[in-house]
């Protein structure tokens, strides 16, 4: 078995996916990996793949032709999942190499997605799953604080790498806002300028204390935001349990509200 | 019906000033917590139905899943800023906490302080829009007027495109009605008892017809508006809807459609009454939603009950699950209840209970049920149905590929077969699917497990409300 060892990265795998078709090694003797921990194997050939920008355009690019946008986005989903999840039965690289393959092989091509019993499908319907469903929670609880410079900021620390679906919602939402979402887990910034599109960069400098100088209203709606929050529960229905079901306890801290 | 010719008018706004930014005065809090007080027992807070993309001249776009923001102590979906323009009412409905004979703070807001309230909460993502009813005050009408003045501003002046649920005021002039509707993306006039004579009895100042007029005109409304977006091929009159009412562009008029609510547990009713009522007013009146609101007893009035074990939460429960029966899975009310059995089972969920009364449709082959038989499946949801029919064409399914797919297999194990197979052996027999069900205890209430269920005998048609 030859097994392509990429980034965990949409680059990263879409690179490997290049390379191992480009590698003619026979689809059924090639594996890819994004899983650095994984264990070697004695019989495996191991290829280090180096992330390169043109492969993963060219494998974009035939996706979206052969395959459709909603193939190829569903892809990308699954790329964007955290994949050291313990209950795939597969790595998250290979599952994309895998559905990629049936897909250009079949006649049915984009609708191998639909076939769940395929180990490969119901992997990246797993990982799909999983960042639809972490990126709706950010678009829910996510919130911005005015800073001083009038600027709208917020720190998120989500499982997944969702802020590109997070900051493509809120450039729509907010196109006369300046805003900054900062991803604390991955350390990656959403920028958008008023009336421009959003760009996503690297953060690892961030000067957090920068993000703790609030405009002068922001204590007060915070205040007022609180008072709602508390007003608008009935009392002869409190219920904890179903409070936290709702909202998963980890997104709290990022809250006003529940901070 | 002229539909752009409102919007060039110009409208005359009082303004109040918000005052200066820094000091927001206490006032603000104080009204903000009286008028959410007051709001709160409304329970739609739902931003669903509409589909809009912001059109880059303002703030807000809306999604026609919805999107929650919160949820509060009460476990309840936080989506809308959900406030009562004024809490004084010059009406004497018993339930409700701001009738006129009641002596509690009152507060009023101005159009100017419910805007900048609505847009500095949605900039930060606490809210995804306004949730706006209103006590009666001066009349049916100046309330109304004070309603549209202010969304009129909102989606004016603020240019905000995010989601706007108004009440309509029964009794007010048509003419703002159909002008707020414009404006709105979802209306609702509040049905609020299931029955005229319970209207009457409890809510004396309103009658079925001064709630059923609006809510046959907003109808009108939506479907006139539908048809002459269709005959001008601008869209299929469902989904996207456009905010550029100075661009000359037609309006959309309150595309997320119309909801009412009905108060569960003040009146003796029974589950088919008001089931029976929602089904009428999803066929007649095409509303998109019903919601039920478990009474809470919050004005100790002689003429309602005292519930002491609290508010009938789980009747309200069996409601919603129904209710989802009818708009989702091709339910009819007389397949869920009768005059013979007027309520559901507190044991299982109106499906279970469906589906045991009905063994004789079981069990269903997987791999070959249509959609609608699959749907009727007990575990079984509309989602994994529609994934069932797809994923099957690829290859066999089996049980635990049903399980990634998102079947509740412990729930629908009695009733599929797949390829011909059961999962376990097992009966096909209403005691004995019965007890295997509930054995499992996570399928049994809370609200039942706490009490001692034991003594009652499964099937006992037990009333919720008592
Ligand atoms: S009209 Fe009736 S329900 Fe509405 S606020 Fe007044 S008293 Fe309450």
């Amino acid at each position: 078995m030859y097994v392509f060892q990429c980034e965990d990265s949409l680059d990263g795998i879409l690179t490997g996916v290049y390379d191992a078709w480009a590698s003619h090694y026979g689809h059924k003797n090639i594996q890819l990996s994004s899983d650095k921990s994984g264990e070697i194997m004695l019989f495996n050939q191991y290829i280090t793949v180096i992330p390169d920008f043109e492969k993963s355009r060219k494998v974009s690019r035939t996706l979206i032709r052969r395959l459709g946008i909603p193939f190829y986005e569903t892809i990308c989903k699954c790329a964007m999942a955290d994949g050291n999840c313990k209950k795939l039965s597969m790595d998250k690289a290979n599952a994309i190499y895998q559905a990629i393959v049936m897909a250009l092989a079949l006649p049915e091509g984009a609708r191998v997605l639909e076939y769940l019993a395929q180990p490969c499908i119901s992997c990246i319907f797993q990982l799909c799953r999983q960042t639809d469903n972490e990126a709706h929670y950010m678009i829910e609880f996510i919130r911005f604080a005015e800073l001083e410079s009038g600027i709208l900021f917020s720190m998120i620390h989500p499982k997944n790498n969702v802020l590109p679906v997070v900051a493509e919602h809120f450039t729509n939402r907010f196109p006369l806002e300046n805003f900054l979402i900062y991803d604390a887990t991955h350390k990656i910034a959403g920028i958008h300028k008023v009336q421009k599109d959003y760009i996503i960069t690297d953060a690892s400098e961030l000067n957090i204390e920068l993000t703790k100088q609030y405009s002068m209203d922001e204590q007060e709606y915070r205040r007022l935001w609180k008072a709602f929050f508390d007003t608008i529960a009935i009392e002869a229905r409190i219920n904890p349990k179903l409070q936290s079901q709702n909202i998963p306890k980890r997104y709290w801290k990022d809250t006003v509200e529940l901070a | 019906m002229n539909f752009t010719a409102d919007f060039q008018s110009p409208m005359k706004i009082t303004s109040t000033d918000f005052g200066p930014a820094s000091g927001l005065s206490s006032s603000i809090m104080e009204k903000l917590m009286i008028l959410t007080d007051a709001a709160k027992y409304d329970v739609a807070c739902t931003s669903s139905g509409v589909d809009r993309q912001g059109d880059g001249t303002g703030i807000g776009n809306a999604k026609s899943c919805g999107i929650c923001h919160s949820f509060a102590a009460d476990g309840r979906c936080i989506s809308l800023l959900k406030i009562l323009f004024t809490n004084e009412c010059i009406f004497n409905c018993s339930y409700c906490q701001n009738n006129c004979n009641h002596d509690i703070p009152r507060a009023t807001f101005t159009p100017e302080e419910i805007c900048t309230l609505t847009i500095q909460f949605y900039r930060r993502n606490y809210i995804e829009g306004l949730f706006l009813s209103s006590g009666i005050i001066g009349s049916p009408t100046y309330t109304m007027e004070l309603i549209y003045e202010t969304i009129y501003k909102l989606r004016t002046f603020y240019r905000f495109q995010g989601y706007i649920h108004v009440k309509a005021i029964p009794g007010a002039d048509p003419l703002l009605i159909e002008k707020t509707g414009f404006l709105a993306d979802r209306m609702s006039i509040n049905l609020e008892l299931p029955t005229s004579s319970a209207l009457k009895k409890l809510a004396p100042c309103k009658s079925r017809h001064t709630i059923l007029t609006p809510m046959r005109q907003i109808q009108k409304g939506i479907t006139e508006n539908k048809n002459e977006l269709i005959s001008l091929g601008m869209s299929n009159g469902i989904v996207k809807s456009s905010m550029n009412i100075s661009k000359g562009t037609i309006p959309r008029f309150v595309p997320a459609g119309q909801s009412t609510q009905m108060i569960i547990g003040a009146t003796p009713e029974n589950d088919f009454q008001i089931m029976s009522v929602a089904e009428g007013l999803y066929q007649k009146f095409g509303l998109k939603r019903v919601f039920y609101s478990a009474f809470v007893n919050v004005t100790q009035d002689s003429n309602l009950p005292a519930l002491p074990q609290g508010p009938p939460l789980l009747r309200e429960h069996r409601l919603y699950q129904a209710d989802w029966l009818l708009r989702y899975y091709h339910f009819t009310v007389d397949e869920l209840l009768s005059e013979d059995k007027p309520n559901f089972n507190i044991y299982l969920d109106p499906k279970c209970d469906w589906a045991l009364r009905h063994l004789e449709y079981f069990p269903v082959e997987i791999s070959t049920a249509d959609y609608k038989t699959l749907l009727r499946v007990p575990g079984i949801g509309a989602k994994s149905a529609k994934r069932i029919v797809k994923a099957r064409r690829g290859s066999r399914l089996d049980f635990p590929d049903l399980k990634k797919i998102g079947v509740v297999l412990k729930r629908a194990l009695y009733f599929i077969t797949c390829s011909g197979r059961m999962m376990y052996p097992t009966k096909i027999d209403e005691d004995y699917i019965c007890r295997s069900l509930l054995s499992d205890s996570s399928q049994i209430p809370k609200e039942i497990r706490e009490q001692e269920y034991r003594q009652l005998s499964l099937f006992d048609d037990v009333s919720f409300s008592s």
